[in-house]
């Protein structure tokens, strides 16, 4: 059985998630097409572009049978999806980080700390392995300002090449966690359209691989 | 409409609190008839029916139910200071009653329920925090048979109920858990990669895999594990060069399985999926899921469980399943559509005729055509009853006569 729902996360993902899905040849995906179309039908499948966090929401619900989404999203989402393949792209680090000149960044913990934080979900756990007194402050963008202003002490951030961290003042103290992009599938699409399912998977990994070992070339 | 500036902070919607829904005329009947097709089917097999309160001790759940499902539910303090919970589920209900009031049997007991149960399921999620479950359990039966009566049992009861294409998933508790034993996975490594199959995390299987030493056998059948589907034919495809005890065993118990549900006629909607990923801390032996290509969640689920009733000091096998009555309303009116109101004749009646139209109404009642007769005089109803007699029109059949010539015609047209 064909005929699959896929959502595609806007953002920094989308072209590349395009880009996959044509060159795994599962799919014709013009990406500028979605600025005027927000859903558009490919062969028997259709694609549909949402927010990268709606992405597990249509996918647990049965919205859509397949997403592609970053784990960062994953990991802020309770949302009960499988997620099949890990597509190595949009590489991405959450890290803590200090302002420069604090005690922090010379790797002195102290015993208190407010951390803002666009990921509370990730946040909430990192901190839970360590005991520390932490205050844990929900912003939702720009968290980089919220050190500048004295809101918090340090940021818990989504980084990929570090500069917007830089440019701040602020310098990475620890990882916690690495993400790329995952292909995430809805519990019955994987019982009910197993093969349509398995074969996007295998050819999206596929193609994956071939696309780093080329940029690697 | 109010706006938003002056409605109170925190107000519900319609003041009706998240995740519960109101069932209005035609829903809520549809979902009562949902439930009767079931319980019906479940008598007709010799379930016998019975119902257990909506609350339970948290204690007794505890002594069923892991961490994780304890911390979704709704608890609350009893006036003694006993922690109480509205129940997530009614397996464990079940047990509780025949550990304590059934013990003696006749086993093996066959018994049925149907009722609500509630988890605090976060705000706004679309997920609903009440739902109808009707369910079965067979409890001290020990063998294969009773598992494959379980599954024929939900998937007859399921069509019965009007749910199409069907697709029934079978796998086995032991599978997965056996291929880690075999694979000689250190503890750590073997935690990890089972928290990543529970968490249908397949890249963290993986990766939790590259770092050891487990033997390709195992390797491959793991990162292959959501693929491990299909006929009888796929269980030898993996029992090539197994060796775990563990996993040998739940693949031929999957076998004779399969020949118990090729005896019950049900093959042609069963796969065998050794990548179930189900409560292993709960299930000890054959597991299932029923699915619809009409909806996204399962419509129903089951399995071996043989030692939670020894949690209730009864060691008693026991397996059952559990059917989701709004997932499955909601997949056939995803299919076929909300189907129409039952129709409720109107009679009305003209001055000095209302004993008539009573009459009348008594009789079509008694032939088992719904009617509503009107309070006061004057109506124009699909049937008026006059002191010269009956006209009436409905379904585009006209007619007029007396009484009993009414309510023969109209019964004979209805649905």
């Amino acid at each position: 059985m064909k005929g699959l729902r896929i959502a595609l996360p806007g953002g920094t993902l989308f072209e590349s998630a395009c880009g996959l899905l044509n060159a795994a040849g599962v799919a014709r995906l013009d990406p500028a097409r979605f600025d005027r179309e927000l859903s558009i039908r490919d062969g028997d499948d259709v694609y549909v572009k949402v927010r990268p966090t709606d992405v597990p929401v249509y996918v647990e619900m049965g919205g859509c049978d397949c997403g592609i989404v970053g784990k960062d999203v994953l990991w802020e989402s309770s949302r009960e999806c499988y997620e099949l393949a890990d597509l190595r792209f949009g590489r991405c680090r959450l890290v803590l980080a200090a302002p420069r000149d604090s005690p922090l960044a010379r790797g002195e913990w102290p015993q208190a700390l407010r951390v803002a934080t666009k990921y509370p979900v990730s946040a909430r756990r990192f901190f839970a392995a360590r005991s520390l007194n932490v205050v844990l402050i929900r912003l939702h963008g720009s968290v980089e300002l919220a050190p500048l202003t004295g809101l918090a002490d340090c940021v818990l951030d989504i980084t990929a090449t570090g500069r917007t961290l830089a440019a701040n003042n602020l310098v990475e103290v620890v990882e916690a966690g690495t993400s790329t992009a995952r292909l995430i599938a809805n519990h019955a699409a994987l019982k009910t359209r197993n093969e349509s399912v398995g074969g996007l998977a295998v050819a999206l990994r596929r193609a994956a691989s071939e696309r780093l070992t080329a940029g690697a070339a | 409409m109010t706006g938003l500036d002056a409605l109170p902070p925190g107000a519900s919607v319609r003041g009706r609190a998240d995740g519960f829904a109101d069932y209005l005329v035609g829903p809520a009947g549809r979902r009562r008839l949902l439930i009767d097709r079931f319980i019906e089917t479940f008598e007709a097999w010799g379930y016998g029916f019975m119902v257990t309160p909506l609350i339970e001790p948290l204690d007794t759940i505890a002594a069923g139910v892991g961490g994780a499902r304890q911390s979704a539910l709704f608890r609350f303090m009893d006036s003694d200071g006993a922690l109480l919970a509205l129940v997530g589920e009614r397996t464990v209900s079940v047990a509780r009653v025949v550990a304590t009031q059934l013990q003696e049997g006749p086993f093996p007991l066959r018994l049925c329920y149907a009722g609500s149960v509630l988890r605090n399921q976060a705000i706004n999620a679309g997920r609903r925090r009440e739902s109808l479950q009707a369910g079965c359990e067979l409890v001290g039966a020990g063998g294969l048979a009773a598992d494959a009566e379980c599954i024929a049992l939900a998937a007859s009861a399921l069509e019965r109920g009007g749910v199409e294409h069907i697709q029934v998933d079978v796998g086995h508790a032991d599978f997965i858990p056996g291929l880690l034993d075999s694979a000689g996975l250190d503890a750590t490594a073997r935690e990890e990669v089972l928290g990543a199959l529970a968490r249908r995390d397949l890249v963290a299987v993986e990766s939790a895999l590259e770092g050891t030493d487990a033997a390709d056998v195992e390797r491959r059948l793991l990162l292959a594990f959501p693929t491990l589907r299909g006929g009888r034919e796929i269980l030898e495809t993996a029992a090539g060069g197994l060796r775990g005890d563990r996993s040998q065993r739940a693949l031929q118990e999957l076998a004779q399985l399969w020949d118990l549900l090729d005896a019950h006629a049900i093959t042609d909607r069963v796969h065998l999926d050794l990548g179930a990923v189900r409560d292993w801390d709960y299930y000890t032996g054959p597991t299932f899921e029923v699915f619809s290509v009409d909806s996204g969640f399962a419509l129903g689920s089951g399995g071996r469980y043989d030692t939670l009733l020894s949690r209730f000091g009864a060691p008693l096998s026991a397996t059952g399943f559990v059917l989701h009555v709004d997932r499955c309303h909601d997949s056939i009116v995803r299919r076929a559509g909300a189907p129409p109101a039952p129709v409720v004749l109107q009679v009305s009646w003209e001055r000095e005729a209302h004993a008539g139209a009573l009459e009348l109404a008594r009789g079509l009642r008694h032939r088992g055509v719904a009617c509503a007769c009107d309070l006061v005089s004057g109506g124009e109803g699909d049937v008026q009853v006059g002191t010269s007699g009956v006209r009436w029109s409905h379904a585009g059949h006209d007619g007029r006569g007396t009484i009993d010539a009414a309510v023969a015609a109209l019964a004979s047209r209805a649905p």
